[in-house]
């Protein structure tokens, strides 16, 4: 196997005295999806930043295709920032015109579900329409590695089905592809997550590895409102779900000593993505 | 409402640009215009030649401020001085009566020392030159091509460039696989073939519509125009790289913009200004572009006499533009890969 497409060593990036990202390591091999996930604030797009070359890292090794994120590296990826990174001024058509001329590929093919929009005003589309536009852009000249930031962001989850079938196939076809979200079902459909807190990666592996340490407990009641104030009290770190409280990372004593006389019935059942990366993101504050 | 009031007042605190346009502009303005909003000018730089020329020297109102007295200077060196804008007044006496050359290219001047040679009567006749009717629109309409070239070059640059960011796009040029000179070039390059193109319309507007006279050489003035759209067009991108969003970019250039219109000799001429003032002017580049369109236009100026002007925008159009593409390459480019490569090897 040659060089990861994405090789980042102990990355830091300091903003005065606040490290937005604190000595992150991540790899992205060909055809794998590598999910970054964390909370807004934990480092996802200044660590994204960095790996494109948009941003010095103030510490550690980052390598893009194999070597210095630079142009020529960057030729060989497609990007789908947050906000799209499309010219609202221009038409559908105009816009994979310009990003065809840019990476000197041959014309992008309008997607099927944009023909209808083909000479509409960018500006003038609905955001489901965009995203797909932001992605046939760049995909257009047949990148070895997407980087996409919180690509489905904002849209109906019949349009985000759509997108994903876009991710796998460009995966299938040997694309590597780092992605942010904080969707959980997406993340679910990563080949590899890096979970980032506070600009540290507090845990990283397939889903079952991250999930796979923490336990929850299902707390079954009637009286589910004091339930959950009593846990929260005594400090276990509780989830709700509906009327359904769930103790995460609490052994069923500590969970029994801190409901005190409240009836309830307790179950063991897996913890959810969600539940592990909140119990990983307590344990590393 | 109280707490509405009292939400704007905090946010307005917080907002410097805002702030400094609420304050300082008003206290500036004020300053310059009471010191620069001066029609009347009180000195004219005059020369005399002829025999007769230490007699005038003696009997010139204190108005004239006679810095060079020639006895055998002939009309034709008269008329060349004129031309090139070396002196405002000539007083000519090898005729009988003297006669005064006025550069009616510097309005007020010529206007001021129209007045005064009324004065005296019948010894001295007056020849105004380049704007014999001292036309207000022959001396505005060349000085007007520059303030439409600073409109296009500052504001319509900086917002569009602006927008760039703001929209997020800025981010997307950079990744791709587009030299940071491609981007550079390509962004500003519709600016300023736009701004060229208005610069040609209000030229031949400004001639048609207003007679006023073209007498010097077209290319000149090109390349005069050209020198000067590299600075405003530099200073366009330079309030582009500090700005985040578009209302900010149009807060700068409106403050940038302001003195050049008050303190360029546009309205109230330079010789009329306090030195301080005056000095301030001479720091802007609007001030030397009217210099040479007015210079090429009326008086039909060469590079001889417009050296000063066409040098001192060159230097600031190299300084200012080559600042602004570094500022801008450094968004576009960052040192990143240098770094990575080094930790890499």
């Amino acid at each position: 196997m040659g060089a990861p497409l994405i090789r980042a060593t102990d990355v830091t990036r300091r903003f005065g005295d606040l490290a937005a990202v604190d000595k992150v390591s991540i790899t992205v091999e060909p055809g794998e999806i590598v999910g970054l996930l964390g909370a807004n604030g934990a480092g996802k797009t200044t660590l994204i930043r960095m790996i494109l070359g948009l941003l010095p890292p103030t510490d550690g090794e980052l390598q893009l295709m194999g070597r210095a994120p630079d142009r020529e590296a960057r030729a060989r990826l497609g990007y789908v920032p947050q906000g799209l990174g499309l010219w609202d001024d221009l038409t559908v058509e105009e816009n994979l015109a310009f990003v065809d001329e840019a990476f000197g590929s041959r014309a992008t093919a309008v997607p099927e579900a944009l023909a209808s929009s083909r000479e509409s005003l960018v500006g003038g589309i609905g955001l489901g329409r965009q995203r797909q536009l932001a992605f046939a852009a760049a995909l257009g000249h047949g990148p070895e590695l997407l980087v996409l930031d919180e690509p489905t962001s904002g849209v109906d989850p019949l349009s985000r089905a759509r997108l994903w079938d876009t991710i796998h196939a460009s995966a299938d076809a040997g694309a590597g592809v780092l992605v942010t979200t904080h969707y959980m079902q997406e993340a679910e459909q990563c080949d590899r997550l890096v979970l980032m807190s506070q600009g540290v990666a507090v845990a990283s592996g397939q889903l079952a590895d991250i999930v796979g340490g923490t336990t929850a407990l299902a707390v079954r009641t009637e009286r589910w409102q004091d339930a959950f104030a009593a846990l929260d009290d005594a400090g276990v770190l509780v989830m709700l779900s509906g009327t359904h409280v769930r103790a995460v990372d609490a052994s069923p004593e500590r969970v029994r000593s801190a409901l005190g006389t409240l009836e309830a019935a307790l179950e063991e059942v897996p913890a959810t993505l969600e539940e592990a990366m909140v119990a990983r993101e307590r344990s590393a504050t | 409402m109280k707490a509405m009031i009292l939400k704007e007042f905090r946010e307005l605190r917080r907002d410097k640009r805002t702030m400094a346009m609420l304050i300082v502009l008003p206290i500036v303005l004020l300053t310059i215009f009471g010191y620069a909003a001066n029609f009347t000018v009180d000195s004219i730089p005059t020369r005399v030649i002829g025999p007769g020329a230490d007699q005038v020297v003696a009997n010139a109102p204190d108005l004239f401020d006679i810095g060079e007295v020639d006895p055998d200077a002939t009309t034709d060196d008269a008329l060349a001085w004129m031309r090139d804008n070396a002196t405002e007044v000539v007083i000519d006496t090898t005729t009988q009566p003297p006669t005064a050359y006025v550069d009616g290219a510097s309005l007020f001047t010529a206007q001021s020392a129209s007045v005064a040679f009324a004065r005296m009567g019948d010894q001295v006749q007056v020849d105004i030159l380049f704007n014999p009717d001292l036309e207000t629109s022959w001396v505005m309409v060349p000085a007007l091509i520059g303030l439409i070239l600073t409109f296009i070059g500052t504001i319509i640059t900086s917002i569009g460039l602006v927008k760039e960011r703001q929209s997020g796009t800025l981010e997307q040029l950079a990744v791709m696989p587009l030299k940071p000179a491609d981007v550079i070039i390509g962004k500003i390059a519709p600016y300023f073939l736009l701004a060229s193109f208005d610069m040609l319309v209000v030229t031949l507007l400004g001639v048609w519509i207003f007679d006023v006279p073209f007498a010097g050489n077209p290319w000149l003035f090109a390349v005069g125009a050209g020198i000067f759209l590299f600075v405003v067009l530099g200073i366009g991108v330079l309030i582009s790289t500090v700005s985040q969003t578009q209302a900010q970019a149009i807060q700068l250039a409106i403050m940038l913009l302001l003195p050049q219109i008050l303190l360029s000799g546009f309205i109230f001429p330079l010789d009329a200004m306090p030195t301080a003032i005056a000095a301030i002017g001479r720091c802007l580049p609007l001030t030397y572009f009217v210099e040479i369109a007015q210079g090429i236009f009326l008086r039909g100026a060469g590079l001889g006499a417009l050296w000063i002007p066409f040098a001192v925008l060159t230097g600031m159009a190299l300084l200012v533009f080559s600042a602004a593409v570094l500022r801008f390459r450094r968004d576009l480019a960052p040192s990143v890969h240098r770094r990575a490569t080094s930790k890499a090897a």
